[in-house]
């Protein structure tokens, strides 16, 4: 048996991880499911790719399939879907979250993930798009496991921002305060906190995630309007698994997720994939609700 | 010289439903007041609108004169006015140190860190403490930690709600001691209680509210001799 599908698990399971960050930040500090996360990524994804565009083609910095165009794109798209959670949130979400009740909330992010993802196919249609064409070339790591350039640097990519993330909300005074909201909001707007500004954060920490989880699908896939709806069964259940509110734990989540469905594709067969992120999510709320590193009752 | 001044103030949580019917108290510099009252009175409500968390539909919130009854929650302690709710007031799964970090975001960033050690040097079991998760310490420890993280900010008014309730006597009595070494620096302090006698013990001045409003108020001293307390609180006295 090759142990390939333990690289594989690991690079899926750092994309599902970034995108499960935002979702269990929305969940812990804006108290909804965010089903139009997973269109943040596409979105995220095909931003970088009108960025590229716009650019133009370079040659790629070799062993990588790509160069400076789309490691700026990627910069540019994170900011440009940061703004779209932010519209969205000014449009739709806050206005609904003032009247209180979660389920309308969540309701409207279903509505605006199919908005955005018909949007996203009308302009640039179902076709599968990809930001290279150029091919990579696997080196042996031992034990039967290749890897390509790319996608050691997306690891490492993938590394930088969760590192960081994590140092953020842990270190900084807007982190502590965005844990302090998802702990006691009526607290932490007597001790001065304002409450926008977490909001404002939490999208912007979210979005930029999830367009980072989409470039790099998009790079080591390719790019589909559908890609983000691909991914929410996966993400939602990591972002469980990890327990709800945990960064750290949303990572962990999307990593064993990843791993479990690289190895069911590996042992019972590729048309079995979907399923193992449901199993898993089911199991997690049947037997630990509050996840890996979730705490009983808030 | 009045520093906090509530006039005729109403306030509800649902429309068309006042809870604080037109309530009026005051206090000066300085002034430890009390409010007491039987349970359902109000009491709760009534310093959570003060403090911005209840909506209010009339009168006034006035400190050191200035009109802030319209000022959101969050920037009332930046006019001065501190409130330590009776529950849920700290934050549990944030270290002892991180809830006064946290609570200190209003000062400017290099005063922080001194004023954290300022508050150690008061509240030494807390120093001690520093690295536990807030929600390990005992009940006691976190009503001081309560108190400490409104500090911080130094406030000019501080408004407590029952910070005795499920405290042991010696615990109040620890807790109380504190409120009056601090009332020396100057801050005012409003005092929630149902545990009447340890409150009029530390207190200058008394108000009894009764259905929404005050309905007696009077010196510390004299009130718990009042027949009028007698009535109001029936059996309640006797088992305090
Ligand atoms: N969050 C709330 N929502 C609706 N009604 C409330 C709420 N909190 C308190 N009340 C009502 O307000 C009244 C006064 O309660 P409270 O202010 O807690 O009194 P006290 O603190 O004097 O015991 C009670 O009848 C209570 O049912
Ligand atoms: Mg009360």
């Amino acid at each position: 048996m090759s142990l390939q599908f333990l690289l594989n698990g690991l690079v899926n399971g750092s994309m599902i991880g970034l995108g499960a960050i935002g979702i269990t930040l929305t969940y812990s500090i804006l108290r909804f499911s965010n089903f139009a996360h997973g269109d943040f990524m596409a979105w995220g994804a095909y931003a970088a790719l009108a960025v590229v565009g716009v650019l133009g083609g370079s040659t790629p910095l070799k062993p990588l399939s790509f160069g400076w165009p789309l490691m700026t794109a990627l910069v540019v798209a994170m900011a440009l879907t940061a703004l779209l959670a932010l519209v969205l949130d000014w449009l739709l979400f806050a206005r609904l979250r003032a009247r209180g009740q979660s389920i309308i909330v969540v309701m409207a992010s279903f509505g605006a993930s199919m908005a955005l993802r018909n949007l996203l196919e009308f302009v640039f249609t179902s076709r599968p798009a990809y930001y290279s064409r150029a091919i990579q070339i696997a080196m042996p790591l031992g034990l039967g496991i290749k890897i390509t350039a790319d996608q050691i640097a997306l690891l490492l990519l993938t590394v930088v921002l969760v590192t960081g993330m994590h140092l953020f909300v842990q270190r900084s005074q807007r982190g502590r305060e965005m844990r302090a909201y998802s702990q006691n909001p009526a607290l932490a707007r007597v001790i001065g906190i304002d409450v926008d500004a977490v909001v404002r954060a939490t999208w912007i920490i979210g979005a930029a995630l999830a367009c980072a989880s989409g470039v790099m699908v998009g790079t080591l896939v390719q790019l589909r309007p559908l890609m983000g709806l691909d991914l929410l069964l996966p993400i939602f259940a990591a972002a469980i698994l990890g327990g709800i509110g945990s960064i750290p734990g949303a990572v962990l989540g999307g990593l064993v997720i990843g791993l479990s469905e690289a190895a069911a594709v590996q042992v019972i067969g590729a048309e079995w994939r979907a399923a193992v992120a449901f199993v898993i999510l089911m199991a997690v709320l049947l037997i630990r609700p509050m996840g890996l590193f979730g705490v009983a009752e808030r | 010289m009045t520093i906090l001044q509530v006039q005729s103030l109403i306030a509800g949580y649902e429309p068309g439903l006042s809870i604080v019917r037109g309530a009026s108290i005051h206090a000066a510099e300085a002034e430890i007041v009390v409010i007491l009252g039987p349970n359902g009175a109000g009491k709760s409500s009534l310093i959570k609108a003060i403090a911005g968390l209840v909506p209010i539909t009339g009168g006034q919130v006035l400190l050191d004169g200035r009109d802030i009854t319209t000022v959101p929650a969050h920037l009332k302690i930046r006019q001065g006015l501190a409130f330590v709710p009776q529950t849920e007031n700290i934050f549990p799964l944030m270290t002892v140190e991180e809830n006064l970090r946290v609570s200190g975001g209003i000062l400017p960033r290099a005063e922080v860190g001194p004023r954290i050690e300022e508050i150690y040097q008061t509240f030494p079991d807390l120093a001690r403490q520093r690295a536990l998760m807030a929600g390990s310490l005992s009940g006691g420890q976190r009503q001081m930690l309560a108190v400490a993280r409104a500090l911080i900010v130094r406030p000019r008014v501080l408004m407590l709600d029952e910070p005795s309730a499920g405290l042991s006597p010696k615990l109040v009595e620890q807790v109380f001691a504190r409120l009056t070494e601090i009332r020396r620096s100057g801050l005012t302090i409003v005092l929630v209680e149902q545990n009447a006698r340890a409150a009029l013990a530390i207190g200058d001045r008394a108000y009894v509210l009764v259905e929404g409003h005050e309905a007696h108020e009077g010196p510390a001293a004299t009130l718990w001799n009042d027949p009028v307390i007698a009535e109001l609180y029936l059996g309640q006295r006797r088992a305090s």
